[in-house]
């Protein structure tokens, strides 16, 4: 079972799960679907299940030890002291552990390059380290536990295997969302019966997600794999698709793995916290990252950016610049410290090389420009909001974002600048006829394919863009258009996926972090 | 109240003060919000914590408000 998107995991895991769920009584229901996520956990990680059974338990130990700590003192003052020291124990082990396992290769790689740049005869041997699954996920779920703790935001949670199903919960284990345990962990452990309106609503959330990933994006990756590996024979022109190619792909996956996640989820009746927001309506790079993968976002923003923001050293380099900034750049000096900071952790988290610390840094560049440029903005009334102008912003940020994923995906920074070098020296396109399309591993009945199933997509996009209640509109809509619909769906997943005999399935793209 | 309206308009003068969702409508930003709890802490004299950054204190002017007393009160 390497995935939500198998044989295993549709028609034997997740259907065994929901009847023994549903078979036990309410109050012990939480431990069916702990023991349910320890069994997908072991299932694809193995042996690696001890890093998340320890975090789940260091977790539980740092938090009644800070408890005990604000029993024990008479004044907050002192307790917030003692427990600071605990709080930063705590976040190191958990991050120490996800550098242990996910950087040790680049950072001793990089010092290796470093000794042969210096003519130092000495290679360290880089040990193979597992990674296990989501382990960038439940960490900063720990994280953002042990630290709420601190803030007396909630309480201590007296048992450590429901604080373990908080982490390991398996529709969320793989790709998140990063769930904070006050909006998530009593519902799972609430043990609510799966209804006929849990069941319906997440198995259309669920379909949702597997036309996106099934339908296009595995459809697309094995030409975005021989684009990216093979640029050098293609002209810019087919750099550029490549590009756009590969952030429809990234979008269509993780979106549609979300949307699986959720559904599943909302059958047990755990409602998670929605990751996208129509990320291609954004008319700044800014918005882009309030719209995608918006549960990283909110992290780095109440785990990163606030703090060191609101350090004392920062609120004294405001107080101090207001007289001479304004109050509009006064904060910005502390604040893009801070935005400096959260760019180089989300390069860094999205994985271990130099081309990901350059695209944390292409998008802080950018936000940073949107944050200078806001009050002459403003000063001619050149927001973006309205019109054509609008649009115009949708797209230059969309072209951004694109250039930004293509960084992403290139193998190594200097590819990736290679690449879009080529975009802009030999922006040609070579003719797309039988032979070409063969080399790319796409038919035109792909290409037509993915564009109306693209089309869709986007339809369904302006329409929650515009608050409409699409779900609610075809739950309430006559049974012979509903399921219509849903049949509709259905069968576009079993004819039109990309699977079987001569696909190579696909793993969900954020799976590896 | 009087005090907090007056310094959202030093800070943002096009923002609407009656809205009660400055911050789920997203018309504070992260910015914003900094140079919000710099004047704030000057004006009243107090110390917010990144804790008290969240939309329940400063969706609208009265909760900001309602924040401030509180934490005037615990100190």
């Amino acid at each position: 079972m390497e995935s939500y998107f198998t044989v295993m995991f549709a028609f034997f895991f997740l259907p065994v799960t929901m009847l023994v769920y549903q078979l036990f009584p309410v109050k012990k229901r939480w431990v069916v679907l702990l023991v349910a996520s320890l069994i997908f956990f072991w299932s694809i990680s193995g042996g690696l299940i001890l890093f998340v059974i320890l975090s789940g338990f260091m977790i539980h130990y740092f938090g009644l030890w800070m408890e005990n700590i604000d029993l024990q003192c008479s004044s907050h003052k002192e307790a917030q002291k003692k427990k600071r020291s605990v709080l930063v124990f705590a976040i190191c082990v958990h991050i120490g552990i996800l550098v242990l396992c996910k950087y040790t290769g680049f950072l001793l790689g990089n010092i290796n390059s470093l000794f042969v740049w210096l003519n130092i005869p000495i290679l360290i041997q880089v040990p193979k380290i597992g990674l296990p699954i989501g382990i960038s996920f439940y960490s900063l779920q720990a994280v953002s536990y042990c630290v709420d703790v601190y803030r007396q935001k909630i309480k201590a949670d007296h048992n450590p295997l429901r604080l373990l199903l908080f982490l390991v919960f398996f529709p969320t284990i793989m790709e998140g969302p990063i769930c904070r345990y006050e909006q998530t962990a009593y519902s799972l452990w609430e043990g609510k019966s799966i209804s006929y309106g849990s069941l319906t609503f997440g198995t259309q959330r669920i379909l949702w997600g597997v036309f996106k990933k099934l339908v296009i994006a595995d459809r697309l990756n094995p030409m975005v794999n021989e684009l990216f590996t093979n640029y050098q024979n293609y002209s810019g022109g087919m750099v550029c698709i490549a590009m756009v190619t590969y952030t429809l792909q990234l979008y269509m996956d993780f979106s549609g793995t979300m949307d699986v996640v959720i559904g599943t989820a909302e059958i047990f009746g755990v409602h998670l916290p929605e990751n996208f927001r129509q990320p291609f309506f954004s008319k700044s790079i800014a918005e882009f990252w309030q719209r995608w993968h918006i549960t990283l976002g909110t992290w780095f923003k109440d785990y990163v950016f606030y703090p060191v923001s609101m350090s004392k050293m920062a609120k004294k380099i405001t107080r101090k610049t207001k007289k001479k900034l304004g109050y509009y750049y006064a904060p910005l000096v502390a604040g893009s410290i801070a935005l400096f900071a959260v760019w180089i952790c989300n390069g860094l988290w999205h994985g271990s090389g130099w081309h990901f610390i350059f695209f944390g840094l292409y998008h802080f560049f950018f936000i940073l420009m949107g944050n200078l440029m806001l009050p002459l903005l403003r000063k001619y009334h050149l927001q973006f909001n309205h019109g054509f102008l609008r649009y115009l912003a949708m797209i230059r940020t969309t072209i951004l974002v694109c250039i930004g994923e293509l960084i992403f995906r290139a193998d190594g920074l200097r590819i990736a600048l290679a690449m879009i070098k080529k975009m802009f020296v030999d922006f040609q396109f070579e003719s797309l006829n039988a032979q070409m399309l063969s080399t790319l591993h796409i038919d035109m009945q792909d290409i037509l394919l993915v564009c109306v199933s693209v089309l869709i997509v986007f339809v369904i996009s302006v329409c929650k863009e515009k608050n409409v209640q699409i779900r609610k509109k075809v739950a309430s809509g006559p049974i012979v258009l509903r399921w219509t619909l849903y049949y509709t769906l259905i069968f576009a997943v079993i004819l039109f996926g990309a699977y079987g005999t001569g696909y190579v399935p696909v793993d969900p793209m954020y799976a590896s972090y | 109240m009087e005090t907090i309206i007056e310094i959202l308009q030093e800070i943002q003068p096009d923002l609407d003060c009656t809205r009660e969702d400055l911050i789920d409508g997203h018309l504070l930003d992260s910015l914003a919000i900094l140079s919000l709890v710099a004047e704030l802490e000057d004006a009243f004299d107090l110390m917010i914590p990144a804790v008290e950054i969240t939309p329940d204190n400063f969706n609208s002017v009265k909760r900001m408000k309602a924040m401030v007393d509180r934490l005037l009160e615990e100190e």
